[in-house]
């Protein structure tokens, strides 16, 4: 087996009190869809957070490709080629569609000074970022306000700004929340083609159908510590998996 | 034209190039600045000193000031923009009452009688005065349009506007917050820089009170009036903000009302500004003037 692209060794952050991680390792290998899943609050999120180097760990450590990357911030982990999306989605209101691709295109400029100073307003860049809208069925609308899209039209658009950046390793939270069913077949089909482009794709996802036919493994989470990691079928019949979902819903039926 | 007409037309000129100055920051990088006027007071003292102690031409002189500005820009600017951005303002503040409170006590600036005896700038052995000193602050004005009309079609404008808009996801986009943020503060105090040069040779005796607090309000109620983030509002907005004083006198001495009041209702009513439909900064301005929400 090759060497992990993404390894994370007893991982925590506290917030105060709070432990929404705790000592939670798990390897991402090259090439793989893996999913991370677990009920509201588990700390799939700030798990991501860690990674893409918004917070910095309470303990533990984050390689990645062999090298320590907890601590980075997070445009120097983008520079790594580790691209994400946000489940709260954070399109750039006021650009057009086409701008909010072309920032993220712009991955290839911003470390260097002198290239900086160069035009975004070209055909070959603008051709390239409606080739990207196309690949994510946003094509026609790339001239509308960002802002003014419907959370299914953002949720690709957060997905074609990551594939820019993420030309490694794919952070997906929950991008398929909120779509319709033949929203959510062709997003399966894009990240199934993603994968085929050699690129690692990391997802949170709570639909369990989703999640099962996507992905190669799964690392499940409650209340900040890893409870479960393996295939599909073996999560499936896992107990403290079930326990874990099952026991949540039957607290909150009670309620 | 007349002397009177050319005399307003010239401090038009040069408060549009340091409100567009301003533009860079606030409208492009959506970095509330409320101390503006210290690096205008920062260009026209070092261009005086440089002038009258130092002996050197206003064209010698005018690339260091413009250096000295934005350099100062950059110190000042790399504490104060890791900051959020109700504290942004507060800072930017208290930056233009210390600097204004330097001009005003260090001796070496002249202390309260300011810095007189300015010369005139000198082109080809020709003193610039009148239309010619005006044309000449069109030229430059004409020179920072372009820039910012450059800026906006970079890769480094862009990067400013999607850190205006959503600085996470700007970030998880390779954008350095701070790196970005400091470019637009050293370019826009630059620019102030520039103009406040323009201005000493112009007036030819300054005072701190001309770098006053007021007149940062001032500079932000022109970007704002005009449209923030925009190419041409900054122009407008001092066209507009420049000439009304002289149109309705009786205004002259509740100037300051005016333009806090001005400031409120383009922000409740217009926040993209007469030449805009962006309206990201409304968030931050909102967030330091209470009632301003939605
Ligand atoms: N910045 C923060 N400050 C304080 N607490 C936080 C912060 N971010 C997350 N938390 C807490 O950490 C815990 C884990 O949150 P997280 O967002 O990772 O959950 P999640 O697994 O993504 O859940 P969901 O499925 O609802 O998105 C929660 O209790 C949350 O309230
Ligand atoms: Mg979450």
């Amino acid at each position: 087996m090759s060497q992990a692209l993404l390894d994370i060794q007893e991982l925590s952050k506290y917030f105060g009190g709070l432990k929404a991680l705790d000592q939670v390792g798990f390897n991402v290998m090259g090439g793989e869809i893996l999913g991370l899943i677990g009920p509201n609050g588990a700390g799939k999120t700030v798990c991501f957070n860690l990674i893409s180097g918004v917070y910095r760990p309470t303990a533990g450590k984050i390689y990645f490709n062999g090298q320590r990357m907890d601590g980075t911030s997070p445009h120097q982990v983008a520079h790594k080629g580790v691209g994400r999306t946000f489940q709260i989605v954070k399109p750039f209101g006021t650009l057009s569609v086409v701008e909010n691709v072309l920032v993220a295109k712009g991955i290839t400029k911003y470390n260097r000074f002198s290239r900086i100073w160069s035009t975004w307003k070209s055909k070959a860049e603008i051709n390239e970022a409606l080739e990207m809208l196309e690949r994510v069925g946003l094509k026609d609308l790339a001239d509308r306000q960002a802002g003014l899209l419907p959370l299914g039209n953002l949720r690709r658009l957060e997905i074609a700004r990551a594939l820019l950046v993420g030309h490694k390793l794919l952070l997906l939270d929950e991008s398929f929340s909120g779509l319709r069913h033949e929203e959510i077949v062709q997003l399966e089909e894009l990240i199934r083609s993603i994968r085929e482009t050699g690129i690692t794709v990391l997802l949170i996802e709570h639909n369990m159908r989703v999640a099962m036919g996507l992905c190669d493994r799964l690392v499940v989470l409650d209340h900040g510590s890893k409870i479960a990691e393996g295939r599909p079928q073996e999560i499936q019949q896992n107990e403290k998996v079930i326990e874990a979902y099952l026991g949540r819903k039957e607290a909150s039926d009670a309620a | 034209m007349s002397a009177y007409l050319i005399t307003i037309a010239t401090l038009i000129a040069i408060y549009a190039i340091v409100v567009c100055g301003l533009n860079v920051i606030v409208g492009f990088a959506g970095q509330i600045s409320l101390g503006h006027a210290a690096f205008f007071g920062i260009g026209a003292y070092s261009a005086a000193l440089l002038a009258t102690k130092g002996g050197l031409s206003f064209w010698t002189a005018l690339p260091c000031v413009i250096a000295v500005s934005a350099f100062i820009g950059l110190l000042l600017g790399l504490p104060s923009l890791r900051v959020k951005a109700d504290f942004l303002a507060i800072t930017t503040i208290g930056i233009n009452f210390i600097v204004e409170a330097l001009f005003l006590y260090v001796p070496f600036f002249g202390g309260a009688l300011g810095i007189g005896g300015i010369p005139r700038v000198m082109f080809f052995g020709i003193k610039l005065k009148g239309l010619a000193f005006f044309y000449l602050c069109l030229f430059f004005l004409v020179v920072v349009i372009l820039i910012c009309w450059w800026f906006r079609r970079s890769w480094a404008g862009l990067a400013c506007f999607a850190l205006r808009e959503e600085e996470s996801a700007a970030a998880s986009m390779g954008i350095s917050p701070v790196r970005f943020k400091l470019l637009a503060f050293v370019i826009g105090t630059g620019m102030a820089g520039l103009g406040g040069a323009l201005y000493a040779h112009y007036i030819r005796f300054i005072a701190a009170t001309d770098f006053a607090f007021p007149v940062s309000i001032l500079f932000l109620s022109m970007v704002v009036l005009g449209g923030m983030g925009t190419l041409w509002g900054p122009v407008l907005g001092a066209l507009i903000l420049g000439a009304l004083p002289e149109i309705f006198r009786p205004l002259v001495d509740y100037r300051f009302l005016f333009y806090m009041v001005l400031l409120l209702i383009m922000i409740r009513f217009q926040p993209g500004g007469l030449l805009g439909e962006r309206s990201a900064v409304r968030r931050v301005l909102a967030s330091i003037i209470p009632g301003a929400h939605q």
